[in-house]
């Protein structure tokens, strides 16, 4: 059970980006590409500041302000020039590359001999344990921070912006503000992310936030799909469900890897089980009525 | 209710299946960790296989088990198959190309890893605090010292257009060798008295640009560095180099292969033979003792005649047709 742990805690490092997507998708309903950018932006940051020795605490508040800096010039982009957020999130995205290699100078850094969150304190002798112990204390934080933002005033104003922009408009809240407040929040989430996996693989490199997005779309599916189906309103219990995502997605990878499937048809195979996981109660609602 | 009926069922499909990984060993398990699908780089797998083969270790006799994963480009599935490994407890993993040794080597310090198609360990900056690589990284690796003699060999084919010779080369900059080998290739012809040009190209969407561009700087030649764009825009970039009629040279022979026109390098068959003799010799010994990285031993000097031909190109006769 020692690989499912390990995907366990892979899933819980990709949870600050499900919640990121989660209020992204909740802000616009679009996905913000932003995300592949300051994912990586995240773990570069990180693996500069731990090799030149600066301590985990100082790192992580850095890293979430150069997440939050990203997200917030893609909103910037979409609120003031009217550009379409998409394409706002793919200009800073593409932009970040040349970001990482000028910060880098290379584009692979491992993480030598340097002390990570994860051996910070020792709770458990087995290092995994440890690991899951420290990310889940870490992940929970994160998570009453981000529910209860959300409960909110403020946070009431920010889903409002997404659920109906006119209306909250000529309530005298200025969307555009909430708007790049939101992406910056999201973002900084997603570059907490890129901290905890780049401690966690040991390494940053410039290509591993590619395709990354889709980690978090498929974690915020999965988790819409059962609060749909759940009828859900509890802000409480959607985190929680999207948390809940973010390991079933790596689950079903590390499930996949674990029968053996051909190398070749590894995706296809994530991809139908995900297409089960998402499918399934609403195969069971027809037959339920 | 019936949520909690779906977790039981998957999580219990987990266990059932994940309880197979928990068997017995009787034979030894390699695990090898492919980080990409890549034509170029497939042979490093076949000549590892073929060498625990030739001592005796083969699939077909059962008396050991390969089992191969490739993460197909991805990090975070490239991760997982390590830790898969690394919790299963194989014998020794096998890793090819750069990122699949650096992900190994940070995930363990106890399962030997034999790596094939990655540089020496300096250049992967794995090297600890005491200057020392990780104790358990073995098998075959490569400097930069080669390109210098695939590089100097370009002037032996060619004379240039005018003046000096105008070389253009394409580096990924997200490949750390590639950067590299670059930067090496930039101070040996500031030295040769060559001009180079080099652009960067990081997506093999952009290949046909990044070479129509180089191609109207009216260069003499085009160095094909090997990295894992080049590998799979090659086609791309051979067919805008033959329209300009401008000569390709590399350092390996697989591009040749291809319909590159000559290549002083590694031949990656012979780069995972190599790592694979380290493996069979860890097998047979059950001890590490004696081993290390070593230096990619067979070198080949490969021409291919058709596209010498096409340039009236005569090769030196230290140089073999490439099969």
């Amino acid at each position: 059970m020692d690989f499912y742990l390990t995907a366990l805690l892979q899933g819980l490092c990709y949870s600050g980006l499900a919640l990121g997507i989660y209020i992204s998708m909740k802000i616009f309903n679009i996905p913000d590409i932003t995300t592949d950018g300051s994912y990586t932006l995240g773990a570069v940051v990180t693996a500069i500041l731990l090799t030149h020795h600066q301590s985990i605490y100082i790192t992580l508040p850095i890293v979430a302000i150069a997440g939050a800096t990203a997200g917030a010039l893609t909103g910037l982009i979409h609120a003031k020039l009217k550009i379409h957020a998409l394409l706002a999130g793919i200009l800073v995205m593409t932009a970040l590359y040349s970001v990482y290699l000028a910060l880098m100078g290379r584009s692979n850094l491992p993480l030598i001999n340097v002390s990570t969150l994860f051996n910070l304190i020792n709770i458990s002798a087995d290092p995994n344990h440890n690991t899951f112990w420290i990310l889940l204390i870490f992940v929970i934080i994160i998570t009453l921070f981000i529910g209860y933002l959300l409960k909110t005033d403020f946070g009431l104003a920010m889903r409002a912006t997404g659920n109906s922009e006119t209306m909250i408009r000529s309530l005298g809240v200025n969307t555009d503000r909430m708007k790049i407040i939101g992406l910056a929040l999201a973002n900084a989430l997603t570059a907490i992310s890129g901290y905890l996996i780049s401690q966690q693989q040991g390494y940053a490199d410039v290509s591993m936030g590619i395709g990354v997005v889709i980690i978090g779309l498929g974690s915020v599916i999965i988790a819409e799909t059962f609060i749909n189906w759940l009828r859900l309103t509890s802000i409480w219990l959607s985190l929680l469900f999207v948390l809940g995502g973010a390991i079933i997605f790596q689950f079903v990878l590390a499930f996949t890897l674990d029968i053996g499937v051909n190398p070749i048809y590894l995706k296809a195979v994530t991809a139908v089980f995900v297409l089960l996981i998402v499918s399934l109660p609403r195969i069971n609602f027809r037959t339920v009525k | 209710m019936k949520l909690l009926t779906y977790f039981s069922l998957i999580l219990l499909t987990a266990l059932v299946c994940s309880c197979h990984s928990g068997d017995k060993k009787t034979v030894p398990v390699v695990g090898f960790v492919d980080a990409f699908e890549d034509a170029s780089i497939a042979p490093a797998r076949t000549g590892f296989v073929d060498a625990l083969k030739k001592n005796g270790f083969s699939e077909d006799q059962k008396n050991i088990k390969i089992e191969y994963s490739n993460a197909q480009g991805s990090i975070p599935t490239l991760t997982q198959i390590v830790n898969q490994f690394v919790s299963e407890k194989v014998d020794l993993m096998a890793t090819c190309t750069t990122l699949s040794s650096i992900t190994a080597a940070q995930k363990t310090k106890a399962i030997p890893i034999f790596m094939m198609v990655s540089p020496v360990v300096k250049l992967m900056k794995l090297e600890g605090a005491d200057g020392k690589a990780p104790a358990n990284l073995f098998g075959a690796v490569e400097d930069l010292n080669y390109i210098d003699t695939s590089f100097s060999n370009i002037p032996k084919f060619l004379k240039p257009k005018a003046g000096k010779l105008v070389i253009g080369m394409i580096y990924n900059q997200s490949e750390p060798q590639s950067v590299d080998a670059k930067n090496r290739i930039q101070s040996l012809a500031d030295k040769m008295n060559i001009t180079l040009i080099a652009l960067p190209l990081n997506s093999s969407a952009d290949a046909q640009l990044v070479t129509q561009a180089l191609l109207n700087k009216n260069i003499d030649a085009f160095f094909a560095n090997p990295d894992n764009t080049v590998f799979s825009a090659f086609e791309t970039i051979l067919k805008s180099c033959n329209q300009k009629n401008v000569p390709i040279f590399t350092s390996e022979a697989g591009l040749v292969q291809r319909g590159a026109v000559a290549a002083f390098g590694a031949d990656i068959y012979q780069w995972g033979y190599q790592a694979g003799e380290q493996a069979a010799q860890f097998l047979k010994t059950h001890s590490t003792g004696g081993l290390q990285p070593e230096m990619v031993k067979v070198r080949t000097r490969v021409y291919n005649p058709a596209a010498a031909k096409k340039y009236n190109i005569t090769v030196p006769s230290n140089f073999e047709a490439v099969k």
